[in-house]
């Protein structure tokens, strides 16, 4: 094997350079200043341990984690639940049904600020759709953006909508590369679809729901635009999370250090939450990287 | 005795599809009869919930009224320019990683994997302070530099190299050909598929990011188009027809794309889960 000198070096320098640059390097950034007091643009920065830690925590960050925790579980609870079922109903063997794909990949591909604004108005207060549908069957009318419950409700319905087809393409992918000897073996003796579901698909789908559920659990932590365009964090920091959390501070407050300290905390999660599912659930499964 | 038993599981299973068809659906159909709506029926309660006649005058006034061909032009650039930048790096780290044995290559792979493990989310603000740094806040370089380089990408291209053989290089060498031509001519045509999906994804996370353009841009002649959408909506408020033709104005390109493209976009979202 010859071994050009330079070659592989030039090859990799731009992506391996830039990666450091734009990520590693911030990172290293990020915790360091996040034990330093000092704003954006600060010339001078003073040593001041862990109180952007606690800063963050105590003015509104404990808060801000909660409300990440309840989103995010829902999120992935409901656009897994649901990418399965549809998936799973896709996949059943029915002319037509190869067709019906496609409108799942929509929501996923469309610019988040102009379906925000679609959902915004489903839920404007008394002209939009769902007030609409209350007053017709007699309810009372909802203010969504005004009610804490209902705003959280209704960024997490806009959120589900928005991603759960990815969740669909994965599950279908994973679910045609199965081996149909096994299904049509157990359908020849006899079991239904639930039993064919749950003692042969579920624990086949094993790993694959590993990489959905990690997939999906980041994207509901990086949740962002609903957010800033639908309820911009309210009302009362009912719906702001960490990341909006993040950027309330680093770039309106301009508090960088308290920014910085739950940058360190999200971080730390989102790696948590990824080798956290791999190593419980993914036990057994075999990694081919 | 199985038919009728089968006849409602089938009919059920389209119903159930059709159901969640609609919900998916039923938005973007709201937002079209939002948008060209007459002024007299958005709010009124007492107008129906499709428009009586089609206003379609209000997307050509929503177009006119903020600078959406320089938005669409910025978006353009910046996707443009981002994506090319992810598959270029991308391909020829795949490719290196691949192919060759040097010195450091181990830790220069761990590099790029650690990438994979940080959200951009949660570094935004040294990001920015780095751009401050550097004076490319507010310009075209800051938007598209720090979105060049892609450790999804440089893994994916990796794997799919390590997947063919090495014969075929090595023919084209004794051939005389230069590794950089065995490079262009002889591998990077044979992941060509893989190219295509690939790029399709990251122009789509591209031309849809919100997050990174708006922390980088702070003026309206340098915003994307999703930025100039928010924009927009701050100044017209409670025009839901104004705000319903811009979001649509908005959504139309993307949407012929995406149909145009679909096999190409699920091919690339199943790519980027093999991780």
């Amino acid at each position: 094997m010859r071994r050009p000198l330079a070659l592989p070096y030039l090859f990799v320098a731009p992506a391996v350079g830039l990666t450091a640059l734009f990520s590693l390097v911030p990172l290293g950034m990020l915790a360091y200043r996040s034990l330093f007091g000092g704003g954006v643009f600060a010339t001078h920065l003073s040593f001041v341990g862990l109180q952007n830690y606690g800063n963050a925590l105590q003015q509104g960050g404990t808060h801000a984690l909660q409300v990440t925790a309840v989103f995010t579980i829902g999120f992935v609870v409901l656009t897994v639940g649901l990418g399965l079922g549809v998936a799973l109903l896709l996949d059943v063997k029915l002319p037509g049904l190869d067709r019906l794909r496609a409108p799942f990949i929509i929501p996923l591909v469309l610019p988040g600020v102009a379906t925000a604004l679609i959902w915004g108005d489903l839920f404007a207060p008394q002209f939009g759709f769902v007030n609409r549908m209350l007053n017709l069957v007699g309810l009372q009318e909802a203010d969504f953006t005004s009610n804490p419950s209902l705003a959280l409700l209704m960024v997490l319905t806009f959120g589900v909508w928005q991603f759960f087809g990815e969740d669909v393409i994965l599950y279908l992918a994973a679910l045609k590369s199965l081996p149909l000897d096994i299904l049509e073996a157990a359908s020849v003796d006899g079991a239904g679809p639930w039993l064919r579901f749950r003692f042969i698909r579920w624990p086949l789908l094993r790993r694959n729901t590993v990489l959905i559920l990690v997939i999906t659990a980041l994207t509901g932590l990086q949740t962002f635009t609903q957010i800033d365009i639908l309820t911009n964090g309210g009302p009362n920091g009912a719906t702001t999370t960490a990341l909006f959390y993040i950027f309330n501070q680093g770039f309106i407050e301009f508090n960088t250090g308290q920014a910085d300290a739950m940058g360190v905390i999200l971080f730390l999660i989102s790696l948590v939450t990824t080798l956290g599912l791999v190593g419980f659930l993914g036990h057994g499964t075999v990694r081919d990287a | 005795m199985h038919s009728p038993r089968l006849f409602v599981s089938r009919a059920l299973v389209y119903a159930l599809l059709g159901v969640a068809v609609l919900v998916v659906v039923f938005p973007l159909v709201w937002m079209l009869g939002t948008a060209i709506k007459p002024n007299t029926q958005i709010l009124d309660l007492r107008a129906s919930l499709w428009p009586s006649h089609f206003e379609w005058g209000n997307i050509v006034k929503a177009w006119n009224s903020a600078p959406f061909g320089r938005w669409f032009l910025n978006s353009v650039i910046f996707s443009g320019a981002s994506t090319i930048g992810q598959i270029v790096t991308s391909l020829m780290a795949g490719y290196a990683f691949a192919m060759y044995e040097f010195r450091f290559k181990r830790v220069l792979f761990y590099v790029l994997l650690c990438g994979l493990m940080v959200p951009f989310s949660t570094i935004i603000v040294p990001v920015v302070q780095i751009l401050a740094d550097f004076h490319w806040l507010n310009t075209y370089q800051g938007l598209i530099v720090p979105n060049i380089a892609s450790a999804l990408g440089g893994f994916l291209f990796r794997q799919f190299f390590l997947g063919l053989p090495y014969e075929l290089g090595e023919a084209a060498r004794i051939d005389g050909a230069s590794e950089f031509r065995i490079f262009l001519n002889v591998y990077a045509p044979l992941a060509g598929p893989i190219i295509a999906a690939f790029g399709m994804i990251s122009f789509l996370q591209n031309w849809n990011n919100f997050l990174f353009p708006l922390i980088v841009v702070n003026s309206t002649s340098m915003d994307v188009i999703s930025e100039g959408l928010s924009v927009f909506q701050g100044q017209f408020n409670i025009n839901y027809n104004l705000i319903m033709s811009a979001a649509l104005i908005t959504i139309a390109p993307i949407l012929i794309v995406a149909i145009a493209a679909q096999r190409r976009i699920v091919a690339g979202i199943t790519l980027g889960a093999i991780r």
